[in-house]
């Protein structure tokens, strides 16, 4: 395998397409079912919980978790979908060795699951966003425009969870993807609580962390409409990314060829 | 007039840590012919596909498919090529078509064009009425059957088919050496790896026995049972048959022991028999060699696991 063969084509759209027939077949009964437990988190969370909690710079605890939920959606399927449906592509089912015999390289390979990661991604969070929309809790018509934002973290985790795919030697090897990876950004990187009064060494480490800028946008837009410090969080938010990208080629390369 | 080579492999290796998986073959197959690669598990069979399609890289030699070298052009060697791989890489989750339309368009055969080359593929392998059906609920049989019709979806020159036939029944076994011979008729080059010798005498215009990633032999397979083992072979069973082989003291005759049988390798039967009989001799079977006679003289038999 050469270094062209790492770079992707167009032809990651084959891919992306081979994935989205799949997914046809099944994806009633997800929809249904993702709506009821958007809806249940919002509703335990923001207003169970909520109760308890003070408003927080003039707006309630339901509508600050919102945004926190769709980007932590975005994360959760599209890791999913990159740790046991790509292994499971990978080593069970032996989908990648059928598009390597056809003129599909290893880097359209790749992106194109990772574009399938970003679709998963804005379909989890469009579902999050109704609810929220339902429950009145977006504030702003930008709410719209946090699409592009939805669709870089479903690239961005889709890349950590290549990452662990080609390296795993079974399925279990994923709950340290999730202790190591998924669950502490689900919880520290202002998702459920705001930043500002945290403990100093906790404040930084929740700033370390890629997706607390993918919420920050993203609350800035369904809330306020605006965001402040918008091209740092991007700038961040795109180059941990593209440098996860990279990543996944290799350690997908590794497993893959020979 | 030099015939055109669809595989040209020059000193191909490719190691495995220390393990010399493939150790500096010599493999050339003309357009048109189909070509047999024997040997037993972990002969290296298996690695030279997997080179000739660039999923392995080589550690040395040449090797050129279609006229390409497969390093820098496997994206267009792919293109014209179909594998049908040992194992099952179906997507089980969709119907046959489906599976059928989606490789389609890995190739980037639109899918309305696809729809009419679909149905002729499947009708070509008998699975016309199980279009609809999931992959899960498929035998072993059509499930190989798929594969190969999959494999030319795109109208490939060149098809490689890993072990096609391991574990079908004697029906579908015979069913897909059919198909095979059709395609070989309309010109297509076939490159196949097999355990079954009866399957490579059947289809093979030439044979390769591999053992330990080298090249032992090649040629026809009944030139290289005529040159290597002879014509007939005789096998005696049982124990204590020292007195059998004495009356046969003379005749120059290739014996080969392997456990409680004694397998008698000669140019014709006939003096063989009449000694073993006047020695009162009754069991023993006489029969053609065959390819499995020379594969087994060759890599010998002990078990390969």
């Amino acid at each position: 395998m050469n270094a062209a063969d790492m770079i992707p084509s167009r032809r990651a759209l084959r891919v992306w397409l081979r994935h989205l027939v799949q997914y046809r077949s099944f994806y009633v009964a997800e929809w249904a079912g993702n709506f009821g437990e958007h809806a249940l988190y919002l509703l335990a969370f923001g207003y169970g919980l909520g109760r308890l909690v003070p408003s927080l710079n003039g707006i309630s605890y339901a509508q600050f978790i919102g945004p926190g939920l769709v980007v932590s959606i975005a994360m959760w399927t599209s890791t999913f979908e990159s740790t046991y449906g790509a292994y499971n592509r990978m080593r069970i089912q032996k989908t990648y060795e059928a598009m390597m015999s056809a003129p599909l390289s290893l880097g359209d390979i790749v992106f194109g699951d990772l574009l399938w990661c970003g679709t998963r991604a804005i379909v989890g969070a469009t579902l999050m966003m109704i609810v929220l929309g339902l429950f009145g809790l977006i504030g702003s018509p930008w709410a719209l425009a946090v699409m592009p934002i939805i669709f870089l973290v479903g690239l961005m985790f889709g890349s950590l969870g290549l990452v662990s795919a080609g390296i795993a030697p079974s399925f279990s090897f994923f709950s340290f993807h999730f202790s190591l990876v998924v669950m502490p950004m689900f919880f520290f990187a202002e998702t459920f609580f705001p930043l500002k009064g945290l403990p100093e060494g906790l404040r930084l480490f929740s700033q370390m962390l890629p997706l607390t800028h993918a919420v920050k946008i993203v609350r800035g837009l369904i809330i306020y409409g605006r965001v402040d410090d918008f091209l740092f969080h991007l700038f961040v938010l795109a180059g941990c990314t593209l440098g996860f990208m990279v990543c996944a080629t290799v350690s997908v390369s590794r497993r893959m060829t020979s | 007039m030099v015939a055109e080579l669809d595989i040209d492999a020059r000193g191909l290796s490719k190691s495995f840590g220390d393990l010399k998986a493939v150790d500096g073959i010599d493999l050339r197959v003309e357009r048109g012919e189909c070509y047999g690669l024997l040997g037993p598990n972990g002969a290296g069979k298996t690695t030279v596909i997997r080179m000739l399609h660039g999923a392995a890289r080589r550690d040395g030699g040449e090797l050129s498919v279609l006229g390409s070298d497969v390093t820098t052009h496997s994206r267009r060697i792919r293109e014209e090529m179909g594998i049908v791989p040992q194992e099952n890489t179906l997507d089980n989750e969709l119907t046959v078509y489906a599976n059928m339309w989606v490789f389609a368009n890995y190739f980037g055969i639109p899918r309305r064009r696809s729809l009419k080359r679909i149905e002729e593929l499947l009708d070509f392998v008998q699975l016309t009425e199980k279009w609809s059906e999931q992959i899960k609920n498929l035998s072993g049989g059509m499930k190989r059957r798929l594969l190969i019709a999959r494999a030319l979806i795109h109208r490939p020159r060149l098809l490689i088919l890993d072990e096609p036939t391991t574990g079908l029944d004697p029906q579908a076994r015979h069913l897909v050496w059919q198909r095979l011979r059709e395609l070989k008729s309309g010109g297509l080059t076939i490159l196949l790896t097999t355990h079954y010798m009866e399957e490579a005498s059947q289809l093979c215009d030439r044979v390769g026995v591999m053992a330990r990633g080298r090249l032992l032999v090649e040629g026809p397979p009944a030139d290289l049972v005529r040159e290597r083992v002879g014509e007939e072979v005789i096998e005696i069973r049982g124990a204590g048959r020292e007195a059998a082989v004495a009356a046969l003291n003379g005749l120059g005759l290739d014996i080969e022991r392997a456990g409680d049988t004694l397998y008698l390798y000669c140019r014709s039967g006939a003096e063989v028999v009449e000694r073993l009989v006047s020695a009162g001799e009754r069991e023993f079977l006489r029969r053609p060699a065959s390819l499995e006679d020379l594969f087994l003289r060759l890599t010998g038999r002990e078990l390969r696991e």
